[in-house]
């Protein structure tokens, strides 16, 4: 490595552009900066010290660090430890939650509710990033998608809050069912699992939708001429081209949107009742009352952590094994 | 391809976006309600809504409170999102896919069991809930995006370039500074709009992490669970005209700049 910056030749620069050179060249130039420079890039190995260890540390003690805390205080009897107690190891928060029928009720429901909502999402959004994918032109196809950005920028306390004015009994949509002379009555569908997943599926949407149209936009679509020109029919083309090959981007939109409607709280709380308890709202239960119930929390937290780990991990084998029995 | 099809298909597309917009709409409409009673239908208008919401100094306050916090957290953010990329992207080495796999974490962590881990570590650390809480752990839940971002756009930057700076004597912290990082402006514009708008609209790791203080969406939320009111329409949609409007904005923005560069 050479220790002078080179003289800059040809034509003259401007002066805006000298100001800046004098600067890189001052520096490069001065003492205390080359010595440290020079230590710090001796060797590739070094250099590469250097540069990998604020973040190996940030995601060690920052992202990993929260999940193993966790892990640990739902090991222990108490937390936060008040002084002069003693902290002590125990199963108990974990036998808590095969004890009791009111904790594994929510539980169970939250992964089916999530199930359900993901497969939901995955049927209303196929069609429309099928349609932008392949059925518009590039130049709309970016302004088509943008305009359906808008909406998810707003965030999820605004849009949950658009939902209860959208399905109240007063609501739009009993309000125009009313004056279509369909219903006498309003049809109750707040406080229920259909409001809920009305608007879980509306926060979620965009999630299966942008892995959707990746998948959908990179398939070449000389495949289905091809196909169409061999006579397969539309459907035939869908199932045996269209689906498979996008079965990567349905993996992905599914696992992100299943992990995002197992973490929502705020939302179950507000569209669903009592009959819809998620298990976000027993975790959270532990967390507002006095300090000793945390160690609960932070088991059933780190149970359902792994169940939806679990479970997403095993559909994504799956859809695995489905891509790779499909292209033999 | 077949015509029926298409037409079908583009009727889905603009019932999909009825169905992301109409309810968004409405609420902005009820905004304007001459009635304390949410329902439809609106029969007055009027405005008093939004001139109520300045009365109301909770409001403006929960307001700036939320802007610092975005802007505080996003800060760190880029920062740290930024190094990670430049450490993981082109790089090969042992524990790479570890490395990335822990990057992405605080993305894949449902909202709830995020906002719990974070809470039990700040105990532990001894910080208190407010401010500082909500600003570290937006920030760390916002790393994965900017890496992940500035990831993409760092693939894309030619070699040769750097190349050429060291040939021409730049040493390597000057080649960062002057070939890769201008190149990665647009990248890391974008994300950090990203992540104001996540940090600035996270309900969940703000409601456990908060102190007395509300950030404007955990203000909304207390509102809600005690009555619905055309007030809370006027703030919801205030907040939901700047966070599009910034969202529209930065979208422009940054395309215009990496078609530039």
């Amino acid at each position: 490595m050479s220790d002078d910056v080179a003289p800059r030749t040809g034509r003259g620069p401007d002066t805006a552009d000298r100001k800046r050179l004098t600067f890189w060249g001052t520096l490069s130039s001065w003492t205390p900066y080359r010595l440290v420079v020079g230590l710090a890039t001796a060797s590739p190995r070094r250099q590469f010290l250097i540069l990998a260890a604020f973040p190996l540390l940030w995601v060690l003690t920052q992202h990993l660090g929260p999940m193993l805390q966790m892990l640990r205080v739902s090991f222990t009897d108490a937390y936060p430890v008040a002084p002069g107690v003693e902290q002590h190891f125990t199963l108990d928060n974990y036998a808590r939650f095969f004890g009791d029928y009111i904790f594994w009720q929510p539980f169970f429901r939250t992964l089916t509710f999530a199930g359900v909502f993901t497969f939901c999402t995955l049927i209303l959004t196929y069609p429309v990033a099928y349609f932008l994918a392949r059925h518009v032109s590039r130049k709309n196809q970016m302004l088509m998608l943008l305009l359906l950005l808008i909406p998810f920028w707003v965030g999820e306390i605004v849009r949950t809050y658009a939902i209860m004015i959208l399905l109240g009994n007063t609501g739009a949509v009993n309000q125009l069912l009313k004056w279509l002379s369909l219903i006498d009555r309003p049809i109750p569908f707040m406080y229920t699992s259909f409001s809920m997943g009305v608007g879980i599926v509306y926060l979620t949407a965009l999630y299966m939708l942008l892995p959707l149209y990746s998948a959908l936009e990179k398939l070449p679509r000389s495949y289905n001429e091809a196909a169409a020109d061999l006579g397969a029919s539309a459907w035939t083309r869908f199932r045996r081209i269209t689906l498979p090959l996008t079965l990567e981007g349905i993996s992905s939109g599914c696992t992100l949107v299943f992990l995002i409607s197992t973490g929502f709280y705020a939302t179950p709380v507000l569209l669903g009742g009592p009959s819809t308890t998620v298990f976000a709202e027993t975790i959270a239960g532990f967390f507002h009352v006095a300090g000793d119930e945390w160690p609960t929390g932070a088991a059933f937290a780190t149970i359902m952590f792994v169940a939806a780990i679990f479970l997403t991990g095993a559909f994504q084998k799956l859809m695995n094994s489905l891509r790779k029995g499909d292209t033999n | 391809m077949n015509r029926g099809n298409r037409i079908l298909l583009s009727c889905v597309y603009w019932a999909f976006v009825l169905y992301v917009f109409v309810p968004l709409l409405l609420m902005i409409l009820m905004g304007f309600k001459d009635s304390k009673f949410i329902g439809f239908p609106i029969r007055s208008w009027t405005l008093d809504w939004y001139t109520g919401v300045f009365d109301d100094a909770a409001v403006p306050s929960a307001f700036v409170y939320s802007v610092v916090i975005a802007v505080l957290a996003t800060m760190i953010s880029v920062f740290v999102g930024t190094w990670i990329a430049v450490l993981l992207e082109g790089r090969k080495f042992l524990g790479r896919t570890a490395m990335f796999g822990l990057t992405v974490l605080p993305a894949l962590v449902p909202g709830i069991i995020s906002a719990i881990a974070f809470r039990i570590y700040a105990r532990w650390l001894g910080i208190e809930p407010g401010m500082g809480a909500i600003v570290w752990a937006h920030a760390v839940h916002n790393v994965p995006f900017v890496a992940l971002v500035v990831m993409a756009r760092l693939s894309t930057l030619p070699k040769s370039q750097i190349e050429a700076a060291r040939d021409l004597g730049a040493d390597p912290i000057i080649a960062f500074l002057r070939i890769t990082l201008p190149y990665l402006v647009p990248a890391i514009l974008g994300a950090s709009i990203f992540c104001l708008l996540l940090s600035f609209d996270d309900f969940v790791r703000s409601f456990f992490l908060g102190g007395y203080e509300p950030t404007l969406p955990v203000l909304i939320f207390a509102k809600l669970r005690s009555g619905m009111s055309p007030e809370i329409n006027a703030i919801a949609t205030i907040a939901l005209v700047l966070t599009a409007a910034i969202g529209i904005w930065a979208e422009r923005f940054t395309r215009r700049m990496s078609k530039d560069t």
